[in-house]
């Protein structure tokens, strides 16, 4: 029998840049970039994966990196918060519209619903309300009571349509 | 945070070599997809191993299929794969409705069929339509391949049939048939569903009598759970089952025998049998068939 | 009574996109969670699995021996230190010393390389307890031959934000006690036309502030530096002095972004354990709870409330009296402040004229209680509101009209010795009745309520801060109060920019730094806006009355002859502004001006409560009769603020307290069986989540200018929470006619008190027949 991996070495796209490094095979994603790679912008609460603090994409799909081994990320393009504003500084319509709904207070949350909002956004341009609520239920906010999330979502939405049609 | 012990992570290259690893690691060893039960588990120190054992890296077991008058969904096709397959939406629909009310986004994006399966919590949403479906379980280990019926895999909470060496590469749905209509509903208070109920009915042709039923209660017992004698009173015209529909639920919840916990009272879940059974039953008979 | 009213508002009173805004949204806010100091080592506790033992020994030589593993601490290793904390009583050691008295209570703490090092050598450590009897109901610890939680006598606490005496440590398993009296309540009960009474039970919660409690300590000879998500950093400074025996010079607490606090995060929590840690393994240290650690932390109390309310044949309320157990757990924290508190807020916002309120709360061998949104005030208003409408039923009143006609009035002394009532719920309850289609017909199964509460918030007046002018005109805000979330960066330049007349991007702030900023009591009680916002409001103007005397000394004429003008002065034609004023008093393009204040309990501050917090809640609910599933049809919030310094800001604290009332009212509840928390994690725990959203929502404030805070300002956070439960409650029993007295309303109690209805309907029936 071959031995198996203590440490994995892993090669991925990290916010579109190409990532090598080496970690421990029990490492989670969250470790990996938090500790490893200096991207505290993805938070760690629940660990039990109801939360959605820690949402991070994989290949488009959104996963909860303090869950997720960073094994999984093979091959794999990771999106974390850090890769959405442009490096001119201008934000990602869904960062400036939870800026001008008012759709975070303490923050903790926010990285994870912004990428949650984004995976949704990159499937389902135009949600309804109702589909919004069905995909980010599986985020959890205890500062605002969702009222202005669902709204920055759907400001967002409209802000990327428009853009689109440029 | 919430560390995970150390372990060795192996990545076999197929069924065969997959079933030696785990039969050389033993207890210590265990087979891991997307190890959103796992993990959780091993996070809670509940479970320990040394080697896990990635069946993700074996070729093949991801696909949906259509095959003769069934439906194979591989062993690590993720509940997402299942909600978003136009083959499943097309041709059980139920199925890719059900997948889509499970857990959240991350946790269908990377758990598995397979995985829910075998984990066997007793809380499980596929377990209770698959079971009503009437899906076999095709497992592989060293002695070569073998087909479970649900109620064959599933022997108690946290328990299956499975052997250690053991690897559940596919389940096998059949696919309706123009007389079947199948309805899938649950009550969930909590991460998990309080009371999952699924029903299979067969009607003749006029569409005014049932001809066959199956009715499964999950989640309220250690597996999901049905009975003859409940099926037998789901069966005659449609009118004479719907006065009997309470008597049905009835014997179903007697042979599930709820008990009391976090989700509510055995009282509880004996009375929700009823409500659901009755929502199941008029919603499988509104609609096309499924 | 009122501060000044201005209108002509340039920053104030708008709703300004949040000065945190940016670095949150981004991912770049700094939390304790993302800080790494150099050589940082980390740490990992030990928990008791027994709820109360006597610890027989403790070996760690295996764990401490392992590789990585830096030291072992028990409560066997704090020779040295004052190891007993807390601000009320100093009843809580830092590691369980000789005995545990929670299941969950931290017993040792491995510091190792990392967390996992750490973690792995836990199970390396042999303790062997001695099991004892435990308590774990405010009854078992009342009996006769209950075991006594705390033997010791111990030292009442030095800040414990009341003035009342403190009953803990007296040989019983008694934690506080308070009573409140007017009137003649006996009499009144005989007097009155309808009277309702009844036995409630509100559960304890959990506040779940998504970042767990975290800290990273510092201790060498230069003193202790803690950086933690402390909400009171001021606080925790005097329980760190206290342990380490340092003068306050010597101990530091800096406090970055805090993720959600809801009083989960006042006072001292982690800290002394953490800094216990780091001065044995003589180097920095963190930890870093999870969520299930957080939740065998700090809990709010349960509260079981006996009630009963009259009124005379008008349909006056004339008495009210009410005795309630609460379930401090095994140490105070800030429970006896809670007893105080939930004590008085049981009159609610409405004038009686007869009232007996008894309150006691006792220790149990369960996770200790502390601060929760609302201190108290919603385990008294399920009883206190569900009381009102069960009234108003009786005595045939529609409640809406019957709260319009009882509520305390604007100027009122409704409450003795207390300042007059500072709110105007009239029109609060009118909003929320309008908003919520109060006469509007109803589809059926679906039920309306609108319900009301009314807080002595502000905790205690002691706050002082600093207001920099710098040579450039802009400013820099040094205050004591830590942002949670609630806005406080953005309100408190706000406030500044107003007064100094500079942009509002020019105001920055520095906050929540013991060893910088100036003193401030806390942030919590929905005070730092009325207080620190006051504090800033008076710093700012103390720069200019600087400026001013500095302007006449630049222009050479008399102070007199200086006018203030916005941003700066004028004498005649010359005209300065404040840049110009400091640049040219230094003679160089350099330099500031310091403005300072001390808000004390003195002046418009003397009389407590700083502010009465008053606010509406409405409700509609539907309710599945089959299911006993409750569904929110529509939620409306009215926050009576004064003045809101940032409308946005203040409807987003209403809503989110809101949200956190509903989670109570509808399924969070923190289960013990035995000695055991048995849904301790957010698996089984459950929160308000999108799919809860209610189907409509409204958000309103009213402005009236009547606090005493900046422009009328008084504060808001709380208020919102208190009503929901009892408002729920209400909106069942108006739709389905259920009247359940016990929170959370989960599917099975509604369905449980349905049954029961319908078995008693149909002993009527029988008998009837
Ligand atoms: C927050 C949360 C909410 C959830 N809600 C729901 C819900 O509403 N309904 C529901 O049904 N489920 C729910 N789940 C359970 C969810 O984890 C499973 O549905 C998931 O599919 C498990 O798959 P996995 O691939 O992650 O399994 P893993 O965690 O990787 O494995 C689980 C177990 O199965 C074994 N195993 C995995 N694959 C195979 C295989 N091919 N052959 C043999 N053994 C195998 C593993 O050895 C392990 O013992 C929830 C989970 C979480 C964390
Ligand atoms: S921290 Fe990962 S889901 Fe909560
Ligand atoms: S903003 Fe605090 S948890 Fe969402």
């Amino acid at each position: 029998m071959t031995d198996g991996m203590r440490i994995v070495a892993l090669k991925f796209q990290l916010n579109g840049k190409p990532v090598e490094m080496e970690c421990e095979a029990e490492e989670t994603l969250a470790e990996v970039l938090r500790n490893h790679l200096n991207l505290n912008g993805t938070k760690v609460s629940c660990e039990v994966q109801v939360c959605g603090a820690c949402t991070v994409l994989v290949d488009g799909l959104p996963v909860s990196s303090c869950t997720y081994l960073a094994y999984e990320a093979r091959g794999k393009n990771v999106a974390t918060i850090e890769g959405l504003e442009k490096p001119d500084g201008t934000l990602h319509p869904l960062q400036q519209a939870f800026i001008d709904d008012f759709a975070f207070q303490c923050g903790f949350c926010t990285p994870g619903m912004i990428m949650a909002a984004k995976a949704l956004l990159d499937e389902n341009p135009q949600p309804t309300r109702a589909e919004i609520i069905h995909h980010m239920d599986g985020n959890i906010c205890r500062c605002t009571g969702y009222v202005p999330i669902v709204a920055a979502v759907q400001r967002a939405a409209g802000v990327m349509a428009k853009e689109s049609k440029k | 945070m919430m560390p995970l012990r150390r372990f060795q992570m192996h990545q076999p290259k197929n069924v065969a070599e997959a079933a030696e690893m785990l039969a050389h690691y033993g207890e210590k060893g265990r087979l891991y997809a997307g190890g959103t039960e796992l993990l959780l588990a091993m996070k809670h120190d509940l479970l320990r191993y040394e080697h896990l054992v990635d069946v993700k890296t074996v070729p093949g077991l991801d696909k949906i299929e259509a095959k003769n008058s069934s439906l194979h969904i591989g062993g690590t096709v993720t509940h997402r794969a299942i909600e978003n397959s136009p083959l499943v939406r097309e041709r059980l629909p139920v199925m890719a409705e059900m997948a889509r009310q499970i857990a959240n986004v991350r946790v269908r994006a990377t758990g598995t069929l397979g995985g829910n399966i075998c984990f066997a919590e007793p809380h499980s949403d596929p377990a209770t339509l698959l079971l009503a479906l009437g899906a076999k379980a095709r497992v592989q280990g060293r002695n070569g391949e073998r087909t479970l019926a649900m109620n064959e895999i599933l022997v108690g909470a946290y328990e299956t049939a499975l052997a250690a060496d053991e690897i559940l590469t596919a389940i096998e749905i059949p696919l309706l048939a123009k007389s079947q209509r199948a309805a899938y509903l649950k009550f969930q208070v909590h991460e998990r569903p309080t009371l999952s109920l699924a029903l299979v009915l067969d009607v003749d042709a006029s569409g005014n009598a049932i001809t066959k039923a199956r009715a499964v209660v999950g989640s309220v017992s250690l597996t999901p759970c049905r009975s003859d004698k409940a099926d037998a009173l789901l069966v005659g015209p449609r009118d004479k089952v719907e006065k009997q529909l309470a008597d049905a639920a009835q014997v179903l919840a007697e042979a599930a025998d709820p008990g009391d916990d976090l989700e509510g009272s055995a009282e509880y879940k004996r009375h929700l049998t009823g409500v659901f059974l009755r929502r199941a039953f008029a919603q499988a008979l509104s609609g096309a068939p499924r | 009574m009122s501060a000044e009213k201005k209108t002509d508002f340039h920053v104030v009173n708008h709703s300004i996109p949040r000065r945190d805004g940016r670095v949150k949204v981004t991912g770049k806010a700094p939390y304790v969670a993302d800080l790494k100091l150099i050589g940082m080592a980390y740490a990992k506790v030990l928990r008791s699995p027994y709820a109360h033992a006597k610890i027989v020994s403790i070996d760690t030589l295996r764990a401490a021996s392992r590789p990585g593993v830096y030291c072992v601490i028990t409560g066997n290793d704090l020779e040295g230190l004052n190891p007993y904390y807390g601000h009320a009583v100093k009843d809580h050691p830092l590691l369980a010393i000789g005995k545990v008295r929670y299941a969950g209570e931290p017993v040792a703490a491995v510091v190792a390389i990392d967390e996992r090092t750490a973690f792995e050598a836990l199970e390396f450590i042999d303790v062997k307890y001695e099991e004892l009897k435990a308590v774990f109901t405010p009854e078992e610890a009342l009996a006769k031959d209950a075991p006594l939680l705390h033997e010791k006598q111990f030292e009442a606490g030095a800040l414990r934000g009341f003035e009342g005496e403190v009953t803990a440590g007296k040989g019983t398993n008694i934690c506080q006690q308070h009573r409140i009296q007017w009137g003649d309540v006996e009499e009144a009960f005989k007097k009155a036309a309808a009277i309702v009474e009844g036995e409630y039970y509100f559960p304890m919660a959990y506040a779940y502030a998504m970042e767990p409690y975290v800290a990273i300590a510092d201790v060498t000879d230069q003193g202790v530096t803690v950086y933690s998500s402390a909400q009171h950093p001021f606080m925790v400074r005097h329980d760190l002095k206290s342990i380490f025996n340092l003068p306050v010079s010597k101990v530091r607490l800096i406090v970055p972004f805090v993720g959600g606090g809801y009083g989960s995060k006042s006072y001292t929590k982690i800290e002394p354990l953490v800094a216990a840690c780091s001065w044995k393994a003589k180097r920095p240290v963190k930890l870093q709870l999870t969520v299930e650690e957080a939740m065998l932390t700090t809990r709010s109390d349960d509260a079981y409330t006996w009630m009963r309310t009259a009124v005379d044949a008008k349909g006056k309320i004339i008495a009210r009296q009410a005795k309630i157990y609460m379930n401090t757990g095994a140490y105070a924290e800030n429970s006896p402040l809670v007893v105080e508190k939930s004590t008085n807020r049981c009159v609610g916002p409405y004038a009686i004229p007869n009232v007996l309120i008894e309150n006691c709360s006792l220790y149990t061998n369960t996770v200790p209680a502390s601060s929760y949104r609302g201190f108290g005030c919603a385990q008294v208003t399920l009883p206190g509101e569900s009381q009102i409408d069960e009234l108003a039923a009786k005595i045939g009143k529609d409640p809406y009209e019957f709260r319009l006609a009882n509520v305390a009035k604007p100027g009122e002394e409704f409450f003795p010795k207390m300042r007059p009532f500072d709110g105007t719920l009239k029109e609060d309850l009118e909003t929320a009745a309008k908003a919520i289609g109060w006469k509007n017909p109803l589809p059926k199964g679906h039920g309306r309520s609108i319900a009301c509460s009314g807080s002595d918030a502000g905790a205690y007046p002691l706050t002082s801060t600093a207001v920099r002018v710098h040579a450039d005109g802009s400013v820099t805000i040094m205050t004591g109060s830590t942002e949670l979330g609630q806005g406080s960066h953005t309100v408190l330049p706000q406030i500044a920019a107003e007064e100094l007349g500079v942009p509002f991007d020019n105001v920055n702030v520095v906050s929540s730094d013991t060893a910088i900023t100036p003193y401030d009591r806390s942030t919590g009680a929905s005070r730092t806006t009325t207080l620190m916002g006051s504090a800033v409001l008076e710093a700012s103007r103390e720069a200019i009355q600087q400026m001013v005397v500095m302007a006449a000394d630049v222009l050479k004429v008399k102070v007199e002859e200086i006018q203030v003008v916005r941003g700066g002065v004028r004498c005649g034609e010359a005209q300065l502004n404040w840049s110009e004023v400091i640049t040219k008093f230094y003679a160089l393009p350099d330099g500031e001006v310091i403005g300072r204040s001390y808000i004390r309990k003195s002046g418009k501050f003397s009389q407590l409560p700083v502010f009465w917090e008053a606010a509406c809640t409405g409700v509609e609910v539907s309710v599945d009769q089959e299911t006993g599933k409750i569904t929110m049809e529509k939620l409306v919030t009215v926050g009576d603020v004064g003045l809101a310094i940032n409308p946005a800001l203040a409807e987003g604290q209403d809503i989110g307290a809101a949200t956190m009332g509903m989670g109570i009212g509808l399924f969070e509840e923190l289960v013990y069986e035995g000695s055991q928390l048995v849904n301790g994690s957010i698996l089984d725990y459950r929160l308000p989540r999108f799919s809860d959203l209610p189907k409509e929502v409204e958000l309103h404030l009213v402005q009236n200018q009547d606090g005493v805070g900046p422009y009328g300002a008084k504060g808001g956070g709380e208020a919102s929470l208190n009503s929901m439960a009892a408002n729920i409650a209400n909106a069942v029993d108006r739709a389905v006619g259920v009247r359940i007295r016990q929170a959370p309303l989960t599917p099975e109690r509604v369905w449980r008190a349905l049954k029961e209805k319908e078995l008693q309907n149909s002993k009527v029936q029988k008998f009837k027949e």
